[in-house]
């Protein structure tokens, strides 16, 4: 996979969802489920920190979900 | 804006930034408690096999909310870390000694062992604050500093990042910055890079200090696609430039034929190493690419989290992170959730298991096996539960195994026979208490 492919292939979600968008989602009213705590995209961020420090200490990527962990000597 | 709208508004924008930070989270209280303080606190172990790495991490956020959506995050983490680590040298069919990288002493580990430096001690302290508060009525903005401390190393850094909703506020962009200055101390002195592994008491070969940049870029779209269902995908870029190097790791030097490494003898009446290695050589600068998708789908109570990430960067490793958690809620406020992560990623263009003498020496080197040909698995479970004064509790016990091997058409003579590529095992676990202050 190229650098090239991964931006065409985030464009197009972006354009997608900014445009096409008028039949997804849901009304203001309608957010009962999605405003729980377990709902959120990262409902614990210590545990996401920590399990990210981990595999950034132990493997070659880091971040993705937010940003590369880092501040440390351990990798 | 009625009262309900506003919360579940604060709840979004803060779910897109946190998923923007990683590290400060900005989730907003709990809507039930609107309690100004919350303390997630958390203790985890994490443990190799063969009395490698053991890590105890001491963690605490805090997180104040005031009025109109504004809310001060802060962050402390403390790691204790013992253990051995690979030194990056091959195993040989013979004892072999190496010299500590203090340059002080030196130690010996037994034939067909894997050589391990068990003198790795170290404490961390990291700290990060950070600020976020809407900016007009669908912007949000945030800003935080990060500081790290440890013997040989000390981090700053700066991040910046700004949401906007659209479409009735079911899709929001996210646009972020960070900016890391790093300070590399390595003990006695940074080692020249390719450089020969000296006699004990000799470091002519040692630089000074060190230090690399970091900088990185993250755009995001968080979806929501129906009542049940949230998606995001998130574009990454990272470039970092400097000392980019492990200044204790190195690579055997061995015989183009038998593939063992070459014998040594230190000067008469000092310690040092057995055999011929050199210290590894990295580029020094890295860009790295990540893509990252996320859903969660709320299914009867069940709440399904699944996330793919590829990433890819110029030293030729490509990357593929799945990961997977099914969180199953009981009665009394308890719940179960099993995790499974699937990691894949192919060696860095200059990683290499040894150096053949008689080769013209490369540019660059690394036997690091994090930048190796290897799979890793994790499997896990948390278990939790909330109390009558509602804080929430959390145990989870997670089993991480690494497996890889060395390119084939890089392995000479004896090598063949030998376990070349350390794998790795580690057992995590958690300890997590959430809990609300003030009124």
């Amino acid at each position: 996979m190229s650098i090239t492919f991964i931006r065409f292939v985030f464009s197009l979600f972006v354009l997608g969802f900014l445009s096409a968008c008028g039949t997804l989602g849901v009304e203001p009213w309608e957010r009962d489920v999605l405003a729980k705590d377990e709902m959120q995209l990262v409902s614990d961020p210590l545990q996401a920190n920590m399990d990210d420090h981990i595999y950034f200490s132990k493997e070659a990527s880091s971040g993705g979900r937010g940003f590369g962990g880092g501040g440390c000597g351990c990798n | 804006m009625e009262k309900g709208n506003k919360k579940f508004v604060a709840k979004s924008l803060a779910t897109a930034t946190c998923a923007l930070l990683g590290t400060t989270g900005t989730n907003p209280v709990h809507a039930q408690e609107e309690q100004p303080w919350q303390f997630d606190t958390a203790l985890l172990y994490y443990g190799e096999n063969d009395d490698r790495v053991q890590d105890l991490s001491l963690n605490v956020l805090a997180r104040r909310s005031f009025a109109d959506d504004r809310i001060l995050s802060l962050g402390l983490t403390v790691d204790s870390l013992t253990g051995a680590t690979p030194v990056g040298a091959a195993p040989m069919d013979v004892a072999q000694t190496f010299t500590r990288p203090s340059g002080n002493s030196a130690f010996s580990v037994p034939a067909n062992t894997q050589p391990l430096d068990d003198t790795f001690l170290d404490t961390r302290y990291a700290v990060t604050a950070g600020w976020q508060q809407p900016l007009g009525r669908l912007f949000t903005g945030t800003a935080g500093v990060s500081f790290s401390d440890e013997y040989d190393y000390t981090h700053i850094g700066a991040n910046f990042g700004l949401t906007r909703d659209f479409n009735k506020r079911n899709t929001t962009v996210n646009l972020g910055f960070a900016f890391a200055q790093d300070d590399i101390e390595p003990i006695s002195g940074s080692p020249t890079p390719l450089s020969p592994m000296l006699d004990v008491g000799d470091i002519s070969n040692r630089r000074g200090t060190e230090s690399k940049d970091v900088v990185d870029v993250l755009l995001g779209v968080t979806q929501v696609i129906n009542q049940n269902l949230l998606v995001q995908l998130n574009y990454s870029f990272s470039d970092s430039s400097g000392y980019l190097n492990d200044p204790y790791r190195v690579l055997s030097l061995v015989d183009p034929v038998s593939g063992d490494t070459l014998a040594r003898t230190p000067a008469p009446g000092t310690e040092g190493p057995s055999h011929e290695f050199r210290f590894e050589s990295r580029p020094d600068s890295r860009t790295k690419h990540s893509l990252f998708a996320q859903a969660k789908y709320y299914m009867a109570g069940k709440v399904l989290d699944v996330s793919y990430r590829y990433m890819t960067d110029d030293w030729e490793i490509d990357s593929h992170t799945i990961d997977a958690k099914l969180k199953f809620p009981f009665a009394n406020n308890r719940y179960l959730e099993p995790h499974i992560r699937y990691y894949t990623q192919t060696e860095a263009e200059f990683y290499r298991a040894t150096l053949t003498a008689g080769d013209p020496l490369p540019l660059y080197a690394s036997p690091d096996y994090r930048l190796g040909n290897f799979d890793a698995i994790t499997a896990g479970i948390k278990y939790g539960w909330r109390t009558d004064s509602g804080h929430d509790l959390g145990l989870r016990l997670e089993y991480y195994m690494q497996d890889g091997d060395v390119p084939g058409n890089q392995l000479i003579g004896n090598q063949l026979q030998r376990d070349m590529y350390p794998g790795l095992n580690a057992i995590i676990f958690n300890f997590s208490y959430r809990f609300g202050l003030g009124h």
